[in-house]
């Protein structure tokens, strides 16, 4: 090593590193799950006039009551509704090949007999078929949401809408409401948590019991002749899972799709006799059949696979309409189309966001005027989504007037393409519509017209669809090299730091099996990781993988401790005990971290597959022991456990007894907020608790702050040598810790000792009030594991690697996170704490609450570096008196902050990487995609964590620094 | 210097050679496949129709043989006589289970009054396989065990067909342990299946190794010699 890093350059490095970290994160972030401006807002009359710069003023209208705007958006739109009621059957999880085959050719005669009435109606030419491609996710939710709304989500909507399932974005339900329709939904729950409140009568079934496929479709028909005979729904929505429930049991080809396909055909058929062909009823009806996904061969949903995307969609009507080209229309369509077919054959606005296209076979419906005006309806509804998209997009009736090349920064083709084929098409229409008296040849014009209007509208639906979809590559590129390059500096820094350390001391080269096994597998550790990360079901079941590496590495330290006997005593057993306690607190230490460790793998069964197993939190649920007892007990356990660690520092310092009591203060408010509201469930949010909380919560932060601020301000300073030796001897001979023995710097070492413990403590105290009553042992637990650790750690008799230690503290910390019942699902985040002590609703707040919440353990850990930084001073009590402070910073820093943040940005990348090549999986939604918004949340919490750390112990080392000086001056 | 000491008097002490040391790995092996012969075609099972059973089986044929063969070369032959090295594996086994069994436990094996059988059974015989063999030849020597176990420096012959095949018994169990959590729903994912055919695994083929490299070191003797 020529050339050591000085504190400064290993700062920017690591500056730079983070920045780099962060940048290519986001870029990623947004590159992979592109997020799209969408219109807020629903679409009104506006909608029926051509878009223009200036918001139309509607507010007249929106007051207006449901009969009276229906027949305003008569009046507006031209275009009659051409049926009464809609009937929405959704089959889950039908492929459409089932119904119409693949590439022209009918599905096999098994398929075709066991649908006999389908069948028969879309040879006479009843039913019209067709193909709706979906766009993945293909999951029952966002496909629906698709189906009702028109847009395409992205997996960021999903993913931040935990609060609220509601679809708040303009939808044809929403806009059928507003006409005053009333709408009947029986089936898949999904669509009453979509649609809160807006049903006149529901009846929902759960898709959890996947094994169940027959009563899950009984719930449904059971109330079908009822609302048949009933009248006075405008829309039914069947939601049927049992067919999906059957692929997801056996897969495609299982003996029970036949006959769940002919249990669908009784359905269709009951429904097109009773409700459609029905001679009494004048009310004209059309029945739509969808399937929301379609499926692999073995069942599964999820991905990108024709299989999958291939969804059926059957447009029922009452009569034959005879298409007239039907040669040259083809039925492949998209799922988002339709939202816009429906709300122009029933005459509402289309819903504002949707990037579908009138269905080309449907329009035939309607009359010729009434053809064009609905495709220039749709074009119009496009074009204003165009206009939000492209900001340069020009706007006004004539949109296209002034875009020429010097306009536009994004003078790209496609958007003058758009505005020539909007324009070709609008002047067709213009012309076609003012020589419409004297009109001769109408029917060539009209289908020339047609023809323009859809080379505009399919141009641009693909183009917004894929905007919604595609993964912009130079960006992906650009975030992963951004990544990388922030992980080569982060190794090149950890590596210059280990080599300076240990470059004085030659170890026995005896091979690294024998010597450095610890060594070896912490780094191992992160190899599996990583290596896992590729199987979707090690991803399901991270928490195992955590626990068993974590047992593995301290059985590990128990060998190396084994090592140590042989030193200190000849197979006598009672020698161990008596002359030589160092070893007993090491094995001691190790015994409680593996057993905690066990404890703490128990506690919660988390992960996907095993979640029904036994384990003891569900076993304290149910066995009706007293919860709040064992939960009081845990957290007068952990004051206690604090207190003690703090009282190992000795009792002689004021500044000691004064944290100490503040401490306790806390602690004890917390336990009055358990005792008073946490026992009696009856008033969980009442006034009195929420403004005790607040309490609690201003309360441990002022003191944390107050205390980091103050403690090197206060703390003593001892100059001469013996009186701080003096000092040790009365304070640190009887505890193991030895805290500040042979330090020249033992003010830095108590005050961090003192930050560091009160950092621990009121994180704690923050997690007992917020974690689930049954989390509090679990705090306790990982509360023990961090001190056993660092007895084990401060018993230097091994060379044990500096950089061990902080990984295994780290890794303890993930461990911990799973063991609190976290999942890499997003199901399992604990909503209810993240509002205590919060007195009206907030995003944020409630947010940062989710996070403390989630991420209690890594924290934890991350936070408790400062204390044992202060337990390790090796280091500094072996650098000379007089060093220059950063080359002490940089020892004592250096490799506490930088090991997580190696390790961290090694999965962050690696994971990254898993991500990308994992894009067409069949779990990238449902198991990669939250993974990944998990291991960007660990990222902030190690950054997060880090920043505090370090800065906590340069304000602390510097304040103390100043102060000698200050001193020295004046003795 | 007394690393030497200790392995001359090791090797001294307990002369043994490479076929000798062939032949008692053989009958090892010969008769873990006779257990398994015996509960394939006498109690018509296997490992995962009735793993308690089978590991049972395996205990129970090869429990004799390798307690009577080691015995044969323990260390201290001046002090020890042949039936107390005998009794001192029969001692080890139980005391090697509950080692074996806390570090199972440990690791994530489950708790339970189903899974008690399975883990007693599961850990005497893998206590056959690391313990045993070393508390017949060894005793109580703690150095031994601590050059074994804590250091993993074999020396000569003895040392190493106790030590490698130890060795590949816990590395294969620890391997065997990773698909347990995975959802691929087949049976013999349960405990302690997998984890036992993992330590079969590593325990024939450090079996092999360990001749391997014994008989490389004594290469390496004649060389040095």
């Amino acid at each position: 090593m020529s050339s050591s890093l000085t504190c400064v350059r290993l700062t920017l490095f690591t500056v730079a590193a983070v920045a780099f970290q962060i940048i290519g994160l986001s870029f990623f972030v947004f590159g992979f799950f592109p997020v799209k401006p969408a219109l807020s807002g629903d679409s009104g009359s506006e909608s029926f006039h051509a878009p223009t710069c200036y918001s139309m003023g509607n507010e007249s209208v929106k007051d207006l009551p449901p009969y009276d705007l229906q027949s305003l958006y008569q009046e507006l739109s031209g275009l009659p509704p051409l049926f009464d009621r809609l009937i929405l059957m959704v089959i889950d999880g039908l492929p459409a090949e089932f119904v119409l085959g693949k590439d022209d050719r009918p599905p096999n005669k098994a398929l075709m007999e066991a649908m006999p009435y389908t069948q028969s109606l879309l040879a006479n030419g009843i039913a019209k078929g067709y193909h709706a491609k979906a766009a993945p996710p293909t999951v029952t939710m966002p496909r629906l949401k698709a189906i009702v709304s028109g847009a395409i989500g992205g997996f960021l909507d999903v993913a931040f809408n935990f609060n609220t399932q509601a679809l708040l974005d303009d939808n044809l339900l929403g806009q059928l409401s507003k006409v005053g329709w009333k709408m009947v939904m029986c089936g898949d729950e999904t669509w009453l948590k979509l649609f809160p409140g807006l049903f006149m009568r529901h009846d929902g079934v759960s898709s959890f019991f996947v094994k169940d496929t027959v009563e899950v479709d009984k719930n449904v028909s059971r109330h079908l002749s009822y609302e048949l005979s009933k009248n006075d729904w405008n829309l039914l929505i069947l939601h049927y899972l049992g067919l999906d429930h059957v692929g997801h049991t056996g897969g495609r080809n299982s003996p029970l799709m036949a006959p769940k396909l002919m249990e669908m055909d009784e359905v269709v058929k009951m429904m097109h006799a009773s409700a459609v062909m029905n001679p009494d009823d004048k009310r004209r009806t059309l029945l739509v059949v969808a399937s929301d996904h379609g499926m692999t061969e073995n069942g599964n949903h999820g991905g990108s696979s024709y299989e999958e995307t291939d969804s059926l969609l059957l447009f029922i009507g009452s009569k034959s309409h005879a298409t007239d080209f039907p040669s040259i229309i083809s039925n492949d369509v998209n799922q988002v189309d339709i939202a816009p077919t429906l709300a122009l054959l029933f005459g509402v606005p289309i819903p504002k966001n949707n990037v579908g296209v009138m269905i080309p076979g449907v329009i035939d419906f309607l009359k010729d005027t009434q053809q064009l005006r609905a495709l220039q309806l749709n074009s119009w509804q496009l074009l204003r989504l165009l206009q939000k998209q492209v900001p340069g997009f020009p706007c006004g009736s004539f949109p296209c007037d002034g875009f020429s090349g010097d306009q536009g920064y994004n003078s790209n083709d496609i958007m003058e393409k758009f505005c020539r084929l909007y324009l070709r098409s609008a002047f067709l229409h213009d012309s076609w519509i003012s020589t419409e008296l004297s009109r001769s040849d109408s029917r060539e014009d009209k289908s020339e017209i047609i023809a323009a209007y859809y080379e505009f509208l399919i141009n641009a639906n693909q183009w917004l669809s894929h905007k919604a979809t595609d993964k912009p590559s130079t960006v992906i590129v650009f975030g992963v090299m951004s990544m990388i390059l922030s992980f080569l500096i982060f190794s090149i820094s950890i590596y210059s730091i280990i080599q300076e350390s240990y470059s004085g001391e030659k170890q026995l080269s005896n091979g690294i099996f024998t010597q450095h096994l610890d060594e070896g597998f912490s780094l191992c550790v992160i190899f599996i990781l990583v290596i896992s990360m590729g199987s979707s079901s090690m991803v399901e079941e991270e928490q195992y993988i955590w626990h068993y590496l974590i047992s593995t590495l301290n059985l590990l330290f128990l060998r190396k401790t084994m090592q140590l006997l042989q030193k200190e005593s000849t197979c006598r057993f009672f020698t161990l005990f008596n002359g030589h306690g160092k070893v007993c607190i090491r094995i001691s230490s190790i015994f409680t971290l593996l057993i905690t460790g066990r404890i703490l793998r128990g506690w919660h069964q988390g992960g996907v597959n095993w979640t029904h197993l036994p384990d003891i939190s569900k076993w304290l649920e149910q066995s009706g022991i007293d919860l709040h007892l064992i939960q009081l007990t845990a957290v007068i356990l952990t004051i206690i456990l604090i207190l003690f660690s703090l009282s190992l520092l000795g009792r002689g310092m004021k500044i000691v007894l004064v944290v100490g009591f503040n401490f306790l203060m806390s602690g004890l408010l917390v336990l009055y907020h358990i005792l008073r509201y946490q026992h009696n469930a009856s008033l969980p949010s009442s006034n009195a608790a929420t403004s005790l909380a607040q309490i609690i919560y201003a309360t441990l932060g002022v003191s944390t702050v107050g205390t980091v601020l103050a403690v090197p301000w206060i703390m003593p300073i001892q100059i001469s040598k013996a009186c701080c030796s003096d000092r040790n001897q009365n304070s640190a001979v009887s505890h193991p810790l030895k805290i500040g023995s042979q330090s020249q710097y033992p003010e830095l070492i108590y005050s961090l000792f003192i930050i560091g413990w009160v950092y621990i403590g009121s994180w704690c105290l923050l997690q007992l009030l917020l974690q689930q009553p049954v989390n509090s042992v679990v705090t306790l637990l990982i509360l023990m594991q961090i001190f056993a650790s660092f007895l084990f750690f401060s018993q230097r008799m091994l060379q044990q690697k500096q950089w061990v230690e902080v990984a295994v503290l780290y890794y303890i910390g993930m461990a911990g996170h799973f063991a609190l019942g976290n999942s890499n699902s997003l199901a399992t985040v604990d909503v209810a704490g993240a509002f205590i002590g919060i007195s009206n609703y907030s995003a944020l707040l409630s947010g940062i609450l989710m996070f403390i919440i989630t991420y209690a353990s890594p924290t934890l850990l991350l936070l408790s570096l400062v204390m044992y930084i202060s337990i390790k001073n090796l280091e500094i009590a072996a650098s000379p008196q007089n060093v220059d402070s950063g080359h002490v910073l940089k020892r004592i820093l250096g490799l506490p902050c930088l090991v997580p943040l190696t390790i961290n940005s090694i999965l962050l990348m690696a994971y990254t990487i898993v991500l990308i090549l994992m894009r067409n999986h069949l779990f990238v939604w449902s198991v990669f995609s939250p993974k990944y918004l998990y291991a960007c949340a660990t990222t902030v919490c190690v950054l997060i964590g880090v920043f505090v750390v370090a800065t906590t112990v340069s304000y602390a080392y510097m304040v103390l620094a100043l102060r000698k000086k200050y001193e020295k001056l004046h003795w | 210097m007394e690393m030497e000491k200790k392995e001359m008097a090791s090797t001294s002490s307990t002369p043994i050679s490479i076929p000798e040391a062939f032949f008692l790995h053989l009958i090892s092996a010969l008769a873990l496949a006779l257990a398994f012969w015996i509960a394939h075609y006498i109690f018509s099972t296997h490992l995962i129709s009735d793993p308690s059973l089978t590991l049972f089986l395996i205990l129970v044929v090869q429990s004799p043989i390798v307690i009577l063969l080691y015995s044969r070369y323990r260390t201290d032959r001046h002090q020890c006589s042949y039936f107390k090295a005998v009794a001192r594996g029969l001692l080890g086994l139980p005391a090697g289970a509950i080692i074996n069994a806390f570090g199972a436990i440990v690791l994530g094996a489950p708790i339970g009054a189903q899974y008690f059988l399975k883990t007693l059974n599961w850990s005497l015989v893998m206590s056959l396989f690391n313990i045993v063999p070393s508390a017949c030849v060894f005793g109580s020597s703690w150095i031994d065990w601590q050059r074994l176990f804590a250091y993993t420096k074999p020396i000569g012959t003895i040392d190493h067909m106790i030590c490698i095949p130890a060795h590949g018994a816990i590395i294969g169990a620890w391997f065997g342990a990773w698909p347990m959590p995975l959802d691929w729903e087949r049976p013999w994912q349960e405990w302690p299946i997998c984890v036992t055919y993992g330590a079969i695994l590593g325990y024939s083929i450090a079996m092999a190794a360990s001749l391997v490299l014994s008989h490389q070191r004594g290469l390496q003797h004649v060389k040095r010699d």
